[in-house]
């Protein structure tokens, strides 16, 4: 068994440095390949990333009744913070308010209470729900209760950016998948051209009694060997141009870059897992046709 | 009894009839010559002897073993016991001499140990010890095909199949490579070889079976050859 290990292997590294012309070009496809994906994978984790911090951001304002005294606006809390759905909930009392809106219109010289007259604004509460998705079915829930007079959470706009939201992962999602597939087409066809190159090794192999998978193996091992080298290839470039790419700015149009050093390498581990991989499926594609003897 | 042959046919997709209806033995030991016009069946009843192709109909033999009810795993154990030299010799070029007949030892997994001594052996039996390290297309044609004739013989078949294999070769070395399968034969083992060179076959005195448009038109044993 050990003989035929040490045998798979020497077969499969006497084949790339045989063939070195096709073990460039298989690495160099796997390689483009990769970084492909690599970058899509960068660029959905980004989007998919400031999603999330849009969505997050999604709260609901309950504004109470003006009648409402401090015992029922405790109450008030307290029994909407023991609703499953809710995270958080902040007392926003009406002199905060009209401070902020202050701020919000800019530090005039005059003083919007007496400009006023009296303080238009009500009590508030700040509503964090657990699951961002649910604010619109917990809004209508929360009008409904004695004491609130009305809520607030940008409804039709939080809509839009929950189906926005939705379809840019779906699509990203479905981007990947295509990507993957059109590599592995690529990458069996460039392993495919490198079997070729052998066709009167395997027959005669298979004349002279070789079984199937000890015919398989060294190119299996090739295979590996030449995704895991491809994908390095791309990984380097990557990690290379990213990195360069965080040292001069941490966001790109409002959005922030991901910049963890621990997601990032899951990144590149994956992806070179999915190197090799890709190796073995486009050995595993090509390779059973001429075997048929 | 190595090889039966009961009433063989083989019908190909495309509707060509390459065999019809062969039935015939082959005993152990036994040198046979297979005759017959290009397209007669002399490569589709060879190529069935290591199960490269299956009959349409009827049921082969080989060693007791039934090549027609052989499951997919068994066909590389048969095709151990058989060794196939061809006419275009399919060498690898890119190996030596001695690693191209090692390659048959390789690919089913020998002992490292038995190989060397082995290999050696069989180069030193079809007359070519000294060109161990030699690259093919350094040797003569009748070398390649000693090469190819030493791989056939590496693993010890119980069966050398030879289809034309002084094809490709001039006369004298037709008669030496000829000299060297006759040789092989009376060690001990069953040759079957197809080929067109009356001469060489005129000259050998032994069992001749003809083919004719995939049927068996005359088998004749060594004695009633004179009588042509």
């Amino acid at each position: 068994m050990l003989r035929n290990i040490v045998y798979f292997f020497r077969e499969a590294f006497k084949s790339m440095a045989r063939n070195h012309l096709l073990s460039i070009a298989t690495i160099s496809t796997i390689a483009i390949c990769i970084l492909i994906l690599g970058m899509s994978a960068l660029l959905t984790m980004n989007t998919s990333n400031f999603l999330n911090n849009l969505e997050s951001d999604v709260e609901i304002m309950a504004y109470l009744e003006q009648e409402l005294d401090e015992e029922g606006i405790q109450e008030l809390q307290e029994k909407l913070e023991s609703w499953s759905g809710i995270e958080k909930v902040t007392f926003i009392s009406r002199e905060e308010a009209l401070k902020e809106m202050q701020e919000t219109l800019g530090k005039k010289n005059y003083d919007l209470e007496s400009t006023l007259g009296k303080n238009p604004l009500p009590h508030a509460f700040e509503i964090k729900a657990v699951d961002p998705h649910d604010v619109p079915q917990l809004a209508v829930q929360i009008e409904k209760i004695h004491g609130v007079y009305k809520v607030n959470y940008g409804k039709g706009v939080v809509e839009q950016l929950f189906s926005t939201a939705r379809w840019v992962r779906v699509v990203s999602v479905v981007f990947i998948v295509l990507l993957a597939l059109g590599a592995v087409f690529l990458i069996a066809t460039t392993i495919r051209l490198a079997i070729f190159a052998r066709r009167k090794e395997i027959y005669l192999m298979k004349l002279i009694g070789s079984t199937d998978w000890f015919i398989r193996w060294p190119f299996f091992i090739e295979g590996v060997g030449l995704g895991a080298l491809g994908s390095l290839v791309s990984i380097i470039i990557l990690a290379v141009a990213y990195g360069s790419l965080l040292k001069r700015v941490d966001t790109i149009l409002f959005m922030p870059l991901i910049s963890g050093s621990d997601v990032l390498i899951h990144l590149y581990l994956s992806l070179f897992g999915a190197g090799a991989v890709l190796g073995i499926i486009g050995t595993a594609i090509s390779i059973n046709r001429f075997l048929d003897v | 009894m190595l090889v039966q042959f009961y009433n063989v046919s083989k019908i190909y997709s495309n509707g060509v009839k390459a065999l019809e209806d062969v039935s015939l033995k082959i005993d152990r030991g036994e040198f046979v010559f297979l005759m017959g016009p290009s397209g007669a069946g002399k490569s589709t009843m060879t190529k069935m002897l290591y199960r490269e192709e299956t009959p349409s109909r009827g049921q082969i033999f080989v060693a007791s073993r039934s090549l027609v009810r052989m499951k997919k795993k068994e066909i590389p154990i048969l095709r151990r016991s058989i060794g196939v030299v061809f006419q275009d010799f399919k060498l690898l070029e890119n190996k030596t001499v001695y690693e191209n007949v090692a390659f048959a030892m390789e690919v089913i997994g020998a002992h490292q140990r038995d190989k060397r001594s082995r290999v050696l052996e069989v180069i030193q039996l079809v007359g070519l010890k000294g060109k161990e390290n030699s690259f093919p297309h350094e040797l003569s044609g009748g070398e390649q095909q000693r090469v190819g004739i030493a791989r056939a013989l590496a693993n010890r078949p119980l069966l050398l199949i030879a289809d034309e294999p002084t094809g490709n070769l001039d006369m004298n070395t037709a008669q030496e490579i000829m000299e060297l399968l006759l040789d092989i034969n009376r060690k001990g083992t069953t040759v079957i070889m197809a080929t067109h060179a009356w001469e060489l076959v005129k000259a050998a005195h032994k069992r001749v079976i003809t083919l004719d448009r995939g049927k068996v038109v005359s088998d004749l044993a060594p004695g009633d050859l004179k009588l042509c």
